[in-house]
Formats: C-alpha cells, sequence, structure tokens
C-alpha cells in the first residue's frame, strides 16, 4: 500500500527551482533513501513532505492519519531543557496522553542509548548525542511515516554504525525516507533509491533495478605483468581493456562468463594473481548517474 | 487551543532558566527604589561631589510623594519599556533563526497556543516585575516623603498594565513577524516613538489615544482622570491586543516556512 503519493512536486525560489517536477510513492513499510550531492533539493524535499515548506506547485497524498516523525539534518534544541523534558514535550506535543509521556520519552531515550543522560541539559551535548535525540524526539511518538535529513553523517563510524542497526529495527513498522550521501549505508537499507540533482530526480527504482541499469558487470583478471595481460587480451575476442597487468572483460548477455573465463586461463596454464566478478557499487552508480562521470 | 498547557510549561522553563524571571523584575524595582532615593538624597550627593563654591547655598524643594511615583512611571516608560522590548524581541524570531522552531513546527501545533503561550508567560514576568517595581517604589516614598493612599497608587498600577500589556503584545507580534530580534525590537520602538510623536502633535482632541494610558494612570495619583476617556483609551487598547493575537499567530504559521533547517 502507498502510504505517501508525491506528484509533480515543485519548489522554485524566484528564477531557481529548488525541487521541480517530482514524483514517486513511498510503499507502507519501506526504506527509500534520497541520494544526491549537496544543493541537490534532498531538505527542500523533506521539509515539504514535513509539511515545513509549502510547495510552489504538485501535491503530496498522505494516507489518513498517517503520523510523521522528523528529524532535520542539524537539529537544534532548546538549551536549558534536558533529554527527558525535550523528548516528553515532543511527544505530548505529537499527541501521546500525557500520562504516558514520560516513560515513553524514557524509554526512547535508552533506546537511542542516551539513557545515562535524561537528566542532562541539551546545550552540553556533543554532536553525536544531538543526532540520537535528534532521532529520539522523531520516533518517540511512534509515527508511520519517518522523514530523516542525513541522520547518520554528522557520526563516528561506530555510532553510524549503531544508529543504522536501529534504524534497520525500526524498518518493521516504520516507512523511512532518508537522505544520505554515505552511499555504503544506502546499500544496507533500501528498497528504493532516488537520485536527486540541481532539484530533478534523475533516477529512481529498486536497489535491484538501478543497478541493472548502472551496475557495468564485468570480470577482472590480474596477471603476474603487463606483458601477460596485453597477450591474454590479444588471444580473445571478447573486447577487453587492460591497465597494468590487470584486464577487465566487460559481461554482456552474450558472455563471457566466469566459467569460459576460467577455462582459458586454464588451458594457457596462465599463472593467475586473480579473479573476480565486479559490479558498480553504489558509489560508482552515483559518480556516474549524479556527475555523469 | 490544543498544547497550551505543554507549550506555557516550555516558556516558563526557559525564562526561568534564562534568569529571566530574576532580571527584569530586578531592573524594574531598581528603577523603582532610585528615584526616591536619589531625590531624597541629593543634597548629601551633591555636596560630596564636590566643586561648589564656598558658602554655595541652594534651595531644593522637596518633591511630594506623588510626584515621585510619577517620576518612578517617567523611568518605568522609558528605560522600564526599553528593557521589556529587548528581553522579548527575540522570542518567536530568535526561535526560527537558531532552527529550534523546527522540531515543534513539524508537529501539529496550534499556531494561536504557540503565540498565546509565550504572550502568557511574558506578561505575568513583565507585570509581575512593574508591580514590584513601582511597591519598591512606593515603600521608600513613604519611608522619605510621607503617605500616599494605597487605593491611588493601586489604581495607577491597575491601569498602566494595559499600556505594559499592549507594548509587549507589539513586541511578540513583530517577533512574530519579522525575520530576526533586532528587527522586532526596531520595529516596535520605532512604533513606540511614533505613536507618542502622533499624541502629542495631533492627540489634543483625542482623549480615547491608548498612548494616554500612562498618562491618565499617573493622574490617579493626584486626582481623578477622566474616567470615560481612560476606559476609551483601554478598550482600544484591549482591540488592539486582540487584534494583535490574531495578527501574531497568523504571521508565526506564515513565516513557518523561514524556519532553519
Amino acid at each position: 500500500m502507498n502510504i505517501v503519493e508525491v506528484e509533480r512536486l515543485t519548489k522554485r525560489y524566484g528564477q531557481e527551482n529548488a525541487a521541480e517536477e517530482l514524483s514517486f510513492v513511498l510503499e507502507e513499510g519501506t526504506a527509500t533513501a534520497l541520494i544526491g550531492p549537496n544543493g541537490a533539493g534532498k531538505t527542500t524535499t523533506l521539509s515539504m513532505l514535513a509539511d515545513l515548506l509549502s510547495p510552489t506547485s504538485g501535491k503530496v497524498t498522505m494516507a489518513k492519519g498517517l503520523t510523521i516523525g522528523f528529524l532535520p539534518q542539524y537539529p537544534q534544541f532548546f538549551p536549558w531543557l534536558t533529554a527527558l523534558e525535550f523528548t516528553e514535550m515532543a511527544a505530548k506535543l505529537s499527541g501521546v496522553e500525557t500520562k504516558k509521556a514520560r516513560l515513553q520519552a524514557t524509554r526512547t531515550l535508552e533506546f537511542v542509548g542516551l539513557g545515562t543522560a535524561l537528566t542532562k541539559k541539551t546545550g552540553t551535548f556533543s554532536g553525536g548525542m544531538k543526532q540520537r535525540l535528534g532521532l529520539a524526539q522523531a520516533i518517540v511518538h511512534q509515527p508511520k511515516l519517518l522523514l530523516l535529513d542525513e541522520p547518520i553523517s554528522a557520526l563516528d563510524p561506530t555510532g553510524r554504525r549503531e544508529i543504522m542497526d536501529l534504524l534497520k529495527s525500526l524498518q518493521q513498522d516504520t516507512t523511512i525516507l532518508y537522505s544520505t550521501h554515505i552511499l555504503n549505508d544506502a546499500e544496507e537499507m533500501t528498497d528504493q533509491l532516488l537520485f536527486m540533482k540541481d532539484g530533478r530526480l534523475i533516477e529512481q527504482g529498486s536497489l535491484n533495478e538501478v543497478r541493472n541499469r548502472h551496475a557495468n558487470p564485468r570480470i577482472r583478471i590480474r596477471l603476474q605483468n603487463h606483458a601477460q595481460a596485453l597477450e591474454f587480451a590479444e588471444g580473445q575476442a571478447w573486447g577487453s581493456e587492460v591497465k597494468e597487468n590487470t584486464i577487465f572483460l566487460p559481461v554482456q548477455e552474450s558472455g563471457p562468463t566466469m566459467l569460459q573465463v576460467l577455462q582459458v586461463l586454464a588451458s594457457k596454464k596462465q599463472d593467475v594473481l586473480g579473479v573476480e566478478f565486479q559490479t558498480a557499487s553504489l558509489e560508482e552508480i552515483f559518480l556516474k548517474v549524479v556527475a555523469g562521470k | 487551543m490544543k498544547h497550551f498547557g505543554i507549550l506555557m510549561q516550555k516558556e516558563w522553563r526557559e525564562n526561568a532558566r534564562n534568569y529571566k524571571i530574576y532580571w527584569i523584575p530586578a531592573i524594574f524595582i531598581l528603577l523603582g527604589i532610585t528615584e526616591p532615593a536619589v531625590n531624597y538624597f541629593l543634597p548629601q550627593i551633591l555636596k560630596a561631589s564636590g566643586g561648589l563654591p564656598e558658602g554655595a547655598v541652594f534651595e531644593i524643594p522637596t518633591p511630594t510623594p506623588e510626584q515621585i511615583l510619577m517620576a518612578v512611571l517617567q523611568q518605568f516608560q522609558t528605560i522600564g519599556m526599553a528593557v521589556l522590548i529587548l528581553a522579548y524581541m527575540a522570542t518567536i524570531a530568535g526561535e526560527r533563526k537558531s532552527g529550534t522552531a523546527t522540531l515543534l513546527y513539524v508537529r501539529p501545533l496550534s499556531f494561536s497556543a504557540y503565540f498565546l503561550s509565550k504572550w502568557v508567560v511574558a506578561a505575568a514576568i513583565s507585570l509581575a516585575s512593574v508591580w514590584l517595581g513601582f511597591f519598591s517604589g512606593y515603600y521608600y516614598t513613604l519611608l522619605f516623603f510621607g503617605e500616599v493612599e494605597i487605593i491611588k497608587l493601586l489604581q495607577m498600577i491597575g491601569f498602566y498594565s494595559f499600556w505594559v500589556l499592549l507594548i509587549l503584545t507589539i513586541v511578540l507580534a513583530a517577533s512574530a513577524a519579522l525575520p530576526n530580534g533586532g528587527l522586532a525590537a526596531a520595529a516596535a520602538f520605532a512604533l513606540y516613538v511614533l505613536l507618542q510623536l502622533a499624541d502629542g502633535l495631533f492627540g489634543a482632541n483625542w482623549s480615547v489615544s491608548p498612548v494616554k494610558i500612562p498618562q491618565y494612570a499617573a493622574t490617579w495619583l493626584t486626582g481623578n482622570p477622566d474616567i470615560s476617556s481612560l476606559w476609551g483609551a483601554v478598550g482600544i487598547a484591549v482591540v488592539i491586543i486582540l487584534v494583535l493575537f490574531g495578527f501574531g499567530s497568523w504571521t508565526a504559521q506564515k513565516n513557518k516556512a523561514k524556519t532553519k533547517v
């Protein structure tokens, strides 16, 4: 079931289009990664979905009674409130019953790893703690839709790992739309990819669909030296590319297959350093699609 | 008015933890005490500051207690109102600019509750400060200059309070409408001066002008002001305050998009 449908969503500032004719849907229970370079329009898009910005044109249709949690890229807190006070207030303002709000806030803070900082003023928090608190206020009311603007970019590798694991555990009952430029993470938690550039969606689909369109599968063979590599490349009919001691064979429907390559190598009694099947990583796809490289 | 209580608790915590509930009353108390104290000790002060020729004689008429309290009101009108404007200029604009408002605005918020929660807490602190200031001034006036009936004082403070609320509402509405606290303060100051100026120039025949409220309030000390003019002026002030509630809530919501994300 689609819980959000976005149709030709556009935000214009003067002559500039911060977001242009965006159309996509979010299916219930899925994670969607919004990927693009700085200034691509990711924050604008998320802000419109969070109802912080009104679109210039186009429309967003949300499922009835859909509750939303939003984490901005740089969440700002009232420095004179403690983490618990802030999260409890956030819960109440999002409709959690007053009686339950404190307990729910406490549990959420423990869940994001701030269990020991409940009564600390948020003004004393480090960047990583703020990011965790930001996540806590976004999920304290157990929203059905979670909008996260660069939820992990500001974290160190350990924190990033932990938050990714938290997000993955939320995925069962929450639909997540998050922007990121850390592509390894996107690869790990995504059912749908949206690539943005200059305010436009330039590629969208599931990870597999996008991969199939841009993955560029190839077999990489490493031999002892450049001469051997050249000799091997000239000795067969597959189009190939040689870089130093390495040969790249693009894999098409007509082949070659890994088996064929191994057979050729074996028949030539070639001394091989390594053979592997490669597809483009999301990062390479990103560079290709977004930066045109 | 959903969430009014929650938002008010937040405002109260903010004002308490930023020490506004201490320093704003402290300034008004200081202003209130200064007037009677300086007047009382003026001869000694002049003597101590020296530089007077030998044998100089000054005849300083002793002011009446009513004059002292009017002078306190004058202090509140200049320094006191400036303090309130500066203290509350960033109430809404500041939250937008720093981005702290974002995490409120993404929730199903009633902007009238939002505006009113800020108004109620700011009004409570401002009025408490003004009242405490007057009472401190009153105490030292009694001590140094003699009796003034308490009822006269209460009448003055009561009516002056409407003026304080009017100024405060203007500041908050400006803070909701303008991009930052500095501009909000500038707008409020400009309006404050313009109103006084307009009243001075053209107000002779306009007796129900809200700008005259402080003047009418002071009249209670020495006699009775024209009651119908006074209530007329207060009535207009209340109407302006209510209109500004509507405007402030509306413009705060409209400016939601200008919040730093």
